[in-house]
C-alpha cells in the first residue's frame, strides 16, 4: 500500500499537506523571512514485503519514526484519535482537575509511562527475539521489555511503565500491559488514567516500511468503555538511536518556570 | 476558499506555538499569545537535552544590553533536522521569533531563528513529524 493511501484515513492526505505547505510558505513570505521553509519531500521508507524471523514470525525490528501525539483526542498525520473520550465521573473529575502549571511529572524527567512514551516524537527502536519484544524509546533513553513466549503477567510492585507480556494473534503481535502505578498521564495534554489501566497494543507490519499500531485504552475507573488510538510508524533505516539525558540541562525546572507535581 | 486558507494558516501559527517537544507541557511555561522578536548577539549555545538553550544579548530601546535566553528543541531532533552544536556560535548576529515565558523573565521559546546568512530555521521540534524543517548551515 502506498504511503499516501495510508494517510488518507486521517487528514485529507496529500491535498491537505499541499495546502498547508503552500499556506505556510505564503505566511512566512509575508513575514519577510523568505526563503524559510522549503518543503521537503516526505521520507519514503524502503519498499518490500513484511520481514519475518527465522521462526516465521513477523519481525518488527528496526528504528521507527512515530507520529507525535500530544493529544489523543486529535487526529494528525499518521494518527487517528477519539474526539470525545468516554469519561466516568471519576475520569471527568480527574481531567478537569489537571493543570500542568501546577506541575507535571514529565517536566521533572520522571518516567513518561507506556502511552506517553509511544506518543513522543523521538523515534523508538524495536528489538525482537522469539522470547522478548523490547521497546527502546529515545525519549529519555528509556526502555521496557515484554516477554512474548506465552508467560503470564508478573505480580509485582506497580510501576510507571507497567508489566507487559505479548502474544500472537496470527501475524499481529498483541502487547498487553497492566500493573501501572497510576502516576502517569496518557498524553502531553494530560488526559488521565488510573492504576486500573489495562493497555493493549496491537502491532502489525503490512510491508517492510510500516507498522500499523493500535493502542486500546481499557480503564474502567476512568472510562466507561474501551477506546483506541491508531497510528502508523515509518521505518527509518537512515536513523540511529541517540542518547537523551533529560536531567542534564532541565533549566525550566531548576529556574522555577515549571514545577514538580505534588 | 481564501477564508479556508486563512483559517488553516492561522492554525499553523498556533501550531508552531504549541508544544515543541514531548518533554513537558508547553503551556505550563510559555504564553503562546505573547510573541517576541529578539535581534542580538549570541553569547552561548547550550547543546544539551532536554532542550537547547540559546543565550543572546539584545539592545533595548535605550541602547542598554539585555541578557536573554531562549529554549529550542531537543538536540536529537535538531540533529536529525540538520542542526549541530556549531550551528550557532558566540558573536553570531541572529533574530529569534518566539513566545515569552509566563514568569516575566527574559526567557523565550524560540520558534524561528534567522541565521547570520539570512535564512530562518525552525528551532523547535515536532520531531520527525516536522516535514518542513529547513537545514542550518554546516560548519
Amino acid at each position: 500500500m502506498k504511503q499516501r493511501d495510508r494517510f488518507s484515513a486521517g487528514f485529507a492526505g496529500s491535498r491537505f499537506n499541499a495546502v498547508v505547505a503552500a499556506t505556510l510558505l505564503a505566511l512566512l513570505a509575508m513575514a519577510g523571512a523568505a526563503p524559510i521553509l522549503a518543503a521537503q519531500q516526505q521520507f519514503q521508507p524502503p519498499a518490500g514485503p513484511t520481514p519475518r524471523t527465522s521462526s516465521g514470525k513477523v519481525d518488527f525490528s528496526g528504528v521507527w519514526q512515530k507520529p507525535y501525539v500530544p493529544d489523543l483526542t486529535k487526529d494528525g498525520r499518521d494518527h487517528k484519535g477519539l474526539a470525545e473520550l468516554p469519561f466516568t465521573p471519576w475520569g471527568e473529575a480527574a481531567w478537569k482537575k489537571y493543570d500542568a502549571a501546577e506541575g507535571d511529572y514529565t517536566g521533572a524527567c520522571l518516567p513518561f509511562g507506556m502511552s506517553r512514551s509511544v506518543n513522543t516524537p523521538e523515534p523508538m527502536q524495536i528489538m525482537q527475539s522469539d522470547t522478548y519484544f523490547a521497546f527502546l524509546f529515545e525519549q529519555n533513553s528509556w526502555f521496557t521489555v515484554a516477554p512474548i513466549d506465552g508467560r503470564e503477567h508478573r505480580k509485582g510492585i506497580p510501576t510507571w511503565f507497567g508489566d507487559s507480556v505479548g502474544h500472537w494473534e496470527g501475524d499481529t503481535l498483541v502487547i498487553d500491559t497492566v500493573n501501572f502505578n497510576g502516576r502517569t498521564r496518557l498524553d502531553t495534554i494530560g488526559h488521565p488514567h488510573s492504576d486500573q489501566l489495562h493497555l493493549i497494543q496491537r502491532f502489525s507490519r503490512p510491508d517492510l516500511g510500516h507498522i500499523s499500531h493500535e493502542m486500546i485504552i481499557d480503564d474502567p475507573k476512568t472510562f466507561t468503555r474501551q477506546w483506541k488510538s491508531t497510528r502508523t510508524f515509518t521505518l527509518r533505516p537512515d536513523w540511529e538511536m541517540m542518547e537523551y539525558s533529560c536531567e542534564e540541562n532541565n533549566k525550566s525546572l531548576w529556574e522555577g518556570r515549571i514545577k514538580v507535581p505534588k | 476558499m481564501k477564508t479556508k486558507h486563512f483559517m488553516i494558516g492561522a492554525g499553523l501559527v498556533v501550531a508552531l506555538a504549541q508544544p515543541l517537544s514531548a518533554h513537558h507541557s508547553f503551556a505550563a511555561e510559555f504564553d503562546a499569545s505573547k510573541t517576541v522578536t529578539l535581534t542580538g548577539t549570541v553569547t552561548k549555545l547550550e547543546w544539551a537535552n532536554p532542550h537547547i538553550w540559546v543565550y543572546l544579548d539584545v539592545k533595548d530601546a535605550q541602547g542598554s544590553l539585555q541578557h536573554w535566553q531562549c529554549e529550542g528543541g531537543p538536540p536529537n531532533t535538531l540533529t536529525r533536522n540538520g542542526w549541530s552544536s556549531n550551528s550557532l556560535k558566540p558573536s553570531d548576529q541572529i533574530t529569534i521569533d518566539g513566545v515569552l515565558a509566563k514568569d516575566g523573565s527574559k526567557t523565550c521559546n524560540a520558534r524561528l531563528v534567522k541565521l547570520p546568512d539570512g535564512r530562518s530555521v525552525f528551532a523547535g521540534s515536532s520531531g520527525g513529524d516536522n516535514p518542513t524543517a529547513p537545514k542550518p548551515p554546516q560548519r
